[in-house]
């Protein structure tokens, strides 16, 4: 049964040759890339905010 | 902590019959989140207390309580520490759990920014209100993210804390939230935190498995196993993926104990539980031998059985033969819970209605093959500490001097679901990968679960702030006490339909 699983590559349905997974793998990768650095331009705003503050401001009582 | 209206373990015991649920895979799954509360920007002092006070002012006014059930099913409150808490209504399905957990999410972001609202009339323009859904403040105060599941009464406790603990400890590594601590950066939230394994306490020692034995069900047929070990989750992935693998464990340990036979977990027993919860966490590598088994023969013994390869032996930091890696931990179970599904498929299928089984296990399979192939980029998109590792990991190569206040408060903003812009930004550039629709989490602000005991709640709810009655209710109950007196009793929580006491009460309405 394990081994029924690891042959079911869930997001990747199409059998496809080595050459063309890593191929896309790389882009994968480069898409990944990219969008971290759009994050990064979204948030540089909140970097730019007195961390000391944000952080030192949320003290409260333990609950549970 | 809620204080409930006790459910004794007194059973009625005149009754003969059980509930069609018991003798099946059925079960109820809940979520209780605490939230932290902190105002920045105001012109004067404003404690976490008082912007508690100003989120609930519209509960309290509905309500005249800060302590109330929602239409959805759900109960809204403030705990101990002025944390507001939201738990979600019964669910039959780890899916409908989730979208519970996301509607107290959008339910808390409107009562917080309609607080900041009126916070700055009084303390500046610039005052903002900041909901963490994480689980430590900046001090080292703990609080929650507690998990429900009906457990049905034959599941010791002792079979609990040997069988199920060792899971919950390393099925982490898919679960964690992920936390910037004053020693780096950890898997967990909570590791450092909990001291014990299995008892009673939640506030002065936090144990990972809470005993108190309120199941808000039939006490001869089922418990309520309070998982308090899980971290606050924003992937939605994590949040359902924590419910149904820890559903699929409960099931096959349910089903030996039932038969009084093995399940095959036994061998994975930790000796020391808090120790290795705290070393798992540490171990971003998640490849350590950092888990001491009880009985390594018989954790060896199993693996072979399954056909699974021990990893390498110790290092020089881990000498013992008798521990093993959470991973290892994570694989046997998943060994044994697939083989369990195989030939259980029809029942456990039947018993989560809107989650197919086939897929829980592919995609646990494939989060277990990416750790342990260290790729760990195919799981930033679902996986909360992987996400927020590798954010950290970009920003320290644009910004090389980021100091550990700052990736502390990226840490707290990837968890404030009020002014928070990371996870917002995460999921807009595609890094984040969400499950349900705005609209299903929308229709769950309003509506319960229709196929539990919450949908007779919610209707119950709902009618009674039309109607302008005084009511109260809690989980098991559903009470008026004007215009008239009446009070219903709703036991059973997988029944739905309106009995004839329930009739009556809602046409008194």
């Amino acid at each position: 049964m394990a081994q029924q699983f690891a042959q079911q590559q869930h997001r990747n349905e199409e059998p496809q040759s080595q050459g063309q997974q890593e191929s896309q793998k790389t882009d994968k990768v480069q898409d990944q890339e990219d969008a971290l650095d759009a994050v990064l331009d979204d948030i540089s705003s909140t970097l730019e905010t007195d961390a000391e503050t944000y952080v030192s401001s949320f003290v409260q009582k333990g609950g549970e | 902590m809620p204080q409930l209206r006790d459910s004794s373990n007194q059973g009625p015991g005149n009754r003969t019959s059980r509930s069609p649920e018991y003798d099946s895979f059925h079960r109820i799954f809940g979520i209780e989140t605490e939230y932290g509360v902190s105002v920045t920007g105001a012109n004067q002092p404003c404690d976490p207390g008082q912007v508690a006070m100003m989120m609930f002012a519209p509960i309290l006014s509905r309500s005249r309580s800060t302590n109330t059930y929602l239409e959805n099913g759900s109960r809204l409150y403030l705990d101990v520490g002025s944390h507001p808490e939201y738990a979600t209504a019964e669910a039959r399905d780890p899916s409908a759990a989730l979208t519970h957990d996301l509607a107290g999410e959008a339910i808390m972001r409107r009562l917080a920014l309609g607080a900041q609202e009126r916070l700055r009339k009084t303390h500046g323009e610039h005052a903002a209100i900041h909901l963490f859904k994480d689980n430590v403040d900046s001090a080292g105060h703990a609080f929650g993210c507690h998990e429900n599941y009906l457990v049905r009464r034959y599941v010791s406790l002792p079979i609990i804390k040997a069988q199920l603990l060792p899971f919950l400890v390393t099925r982490q590594l898919f679960t964690g939230a992920g936390r910037v601590s004053e020693n780096g950066f950890e898997i967990t939230q909570r590791a450092a935190f909990l001291d014990e394994g299995v008892s009673s306490s939640t506030t002065r020692f936090r144990p990972m498995v809470n005993t108190r034995d309120e199941p808000h069900a039939d006490p001869d047929e089922f418990r309520r196993l309070h998982v308090i070990i899980g971290d606050s989750n924003r992937s939605q992935w994590a949040t359902k993926m924590k419910l149904a693998t820890t559903h699929l464990v409960l099931c096959a340990i349910e089903d030996a104990a039932k038969r009084g036979i093995a399940s095959g977990f036994e061998c994975c027993a930790l000796s020391d539980p808090s120790a290795s919860n705290k070393a798992m966490s540490t171990d971003l590598s998640c490849s350590k031998p950092v888990m001491e088994v009880e009985d390594i023969d018989a954790f060896r013994a199993k693996q072979q059985e399954f056909g699974l390869k021990p990893s390498a032996s110790g290092d020089e930091a881990h000498p013992q033969a008798d521990t093993v890696t959470a991973l290892e931990i994570q694989y046997l179970y998943f060994a044994i819970v697939s083989s369990f599904v195989e030939s259980h498929h029809d029942g456990i299928k039947q018993s989560l209605p809107n989650t197919d089984c086939m897929d829980i296990l592919n995609e646990w399979k494939t989060a277990l093959d990416a750790l342990s192939t260290k790729d760990f980029a195919a799981l930033s998109n679902r996986v909360d500490w992987v996400a927020k590792y590798q954010l950290l990991g970009k920003i320290k190569e644009r910004n090389p001097w980021l100091s550990p206040v700052q990736a502390r408060q990226i840490d707290m903003n990837y968890h404030d679901i009020v002014n928070g812009s990371i996870y917002p930004s995460l999921v807009g550039h595609g890094l984040m990968e969400t499950l349900v629709s705005d609209d299903a989490v929308e229709h769950a602000v309003e509506n319960p679960p229709e196929d539990t005991r919450a949908a007779l709640r919610g209707r119950f709810v709902h009618q009674a702030l039309n109607s302008g009655a005084t009511f109260t209710c809690d989980w098991t109950h559903l009470k008026t006490t004007a215009p008239i007196r009446h009070e219903v009793e709703l036991i059973d929580p997988f029944a739905f339909e309106p009995d004839v006491d329930y009739q009556q009460l809602m046409e008194s309405l």
